[in-house]
């Protein structure tokens, strides 16, 4: 697959985030699955968008605040492991692809507020020219798509020309599995327990007691 | 009173825009004027188009009860724009607030939990279930929205009380609760507990912090590289 098509292709998914719907098609879990189908390999693209996602599966986007754009991360984090494990063995392409993604969702917070700061521009614009609202608003399409693009370009060129030599640290699944679900639970206690939905942790804890047993 | 099958369709599709063009100057605003102005009349597009250039944010899906109400006041033609612009402002950030709280807080993420689980056991299936009931929901709220808010007019804020919020948003973080549960017991036995339960700790101290987002990428970066290092 192309540098260029898969960043079309994810800049494409994460409208959905940023100016179409919010259907949920850009969260990490969809993403990495439709990523992985895309190389050929969708059962590495879910168990990636399943790390991703609860790596990410706390930031709210709640009145203000923009958290670290955790959409981004997931087609980020695919999509390099994809274009790495072309040329370099996946234990490297892994701790480089995670890197990445853990990167990617820093830049996509900060151009974030760049993209809403430019879209106040076509806020001033319809303001001068009040029968411009249809294309003044709809070219946040165009800013969402290019800030999306902007993101993902270098990641995914960088992603595809280097060939990581044989010192530089690896990671293998366990090691991502244990941050990612660490980062989840904790997302998990953070957003879920109070004092009266622990018995239901509890609850749960003992079923997957049972569930490993059975 | 009833709204047209066509002006619902026009109303429900241009909503979907509604942060298209979100900035910090008018935030939603463009948004909410753009499917307002889709969904009016044609003889009052241009005295709605003058009167709501401002500021306008809620959440997202919540946006339809808002606009119902708005289109229907506009039909009506009773209220002065000065009063519609007062239902705005106060049902904005009530709308907003129930709204952050029953989806960013608590539907979306428990339904990510459930579907993150089933797919690292069952595959595919985790992110087609997600897909699929967290859009009945969303779409639900779209849809009943735009009606309600058109059928009941002002008194749509009251809707806030109602259990498609209370009781949906209870019983979501009834499972998100139940499958952290789940989830921690199926970890920890399958991967290194000893590594888990001390991460997991260290990460909920963070967001209890308020330590958020920058601060925890980095301490997972660094993290990441000791382990790989060891």
């Amino acid at each position: 697959m192309s540098v260029i098509l898969i960043s079309i292709i994810g800049s494409a998914i994460l409208l959905d985030k940023y100016a179409f719907g919010e259907f949920g098609i850009s969260q990490p879990i969809v993403s990495g699955t439709i990523i992985g189908a895309l190389f050929g390999d969708i059962h590495t693209g879910i168990f990636l968008g399943a790390i991703f996602q609860l790596i990410f599966l706390g930031g709210l986007p709640i009145g203000r605040n923009i958290p670290p754009d955790g959409q981004a991360a997931g087609v980020i984090g695919c999509g390099s492991y994809f274009l790495l494990g072309a040329a370099n063995s996946s234990e490297h392409s892994l701790f480089l692809a995670t890197i990445f993604a853990l990167l990617g969702a820093i830049i996509g917070g900060v151009l974030d507020i760049y993209t809403r700061q430019y879209n106040e521009k076509l806020n001033h614009m319809f303001m001068r020219k009040e029968h411009s609202l249809y294309l003044c608003h709809l070219s946040g399409l165009v800013t969402a798509f290019m800030r999306t693009l902007c993101v993902f370009l270098p990641f995914f060129i960088l992603s595809s020309i280097i060939t990581i030599p044989a010192g530089f640290p690896q990671m293998n699944r366990e090691i991502l599995m244990i941050i990612g679900i660490s980062i989840g639970l904790a997302n998990a206690i953070y957003l879920f327990i109070r004092k009266t939905t622990i018995i239901y942790m509890v609850l749960g804890g003992l079923c997957g007691l049972a569930l490993l047993v059975l | 009173m009833r709204l047209g099958f066509t002006r619902f369709i026009k109303i429900l599709f241009s909503s979907f825009f509604i942060q298209t063009s979100w900035s910090f100057f008018s935030m939603q605003g463009m948004g909410f004027l753009f499917t307002l102005v889709s969904g009016a009349e044609k003889n009052q597009r241009d005295k709605i188009r003058k009167t709501h250039k401002g500021f306008f944010n809620t959440h997202p899906y919540m946006s339809s009860y808002i606009i119902g109400a708005t289109i229907r006041a506009y039909d009506e033609g009773k209220s002065s724009p000065d009063e519609i612009k007062r239902f705005i402002t106060i049902t904005q950030t009530s709308f907003a607030s129930a709204g952050d709280i029953l989806f960013w807080q608590t539907l979306r993420p428990a339904l990510l939990l459930v579907a993150t689980i089933l797919s690292i056991k069952l595959g595919i299936i985790g992110p087609i279930i997600f897909i699929v009931v967290y859009n009945i929901f969303h779409l639900y709220h779209r849809i009943k929205g735009i009606k309600d808010g058109y059928n009941i007019g002002w008194d749509v804020i009251y809707l806030l009380k109602s259990k498609r919020f209370t009781t949906v948003q209870h019983i979501f973080e009834i499972l998100g609760a139940f499958f952290s549960g789940l989830l921690f017991s199926l970890a920890a036995l399958k991967i290194n507990y000893l590594l888990l339960i001390p991460l997991t700790l260290l990460f909920t101290v963070l967001l209890i912090k308020r330590f958020w987002s920058v601060l925890i990428i980095i301490t997972v970066i660094l993290l990441l590289i000791i382990m790989v290092m060891v």
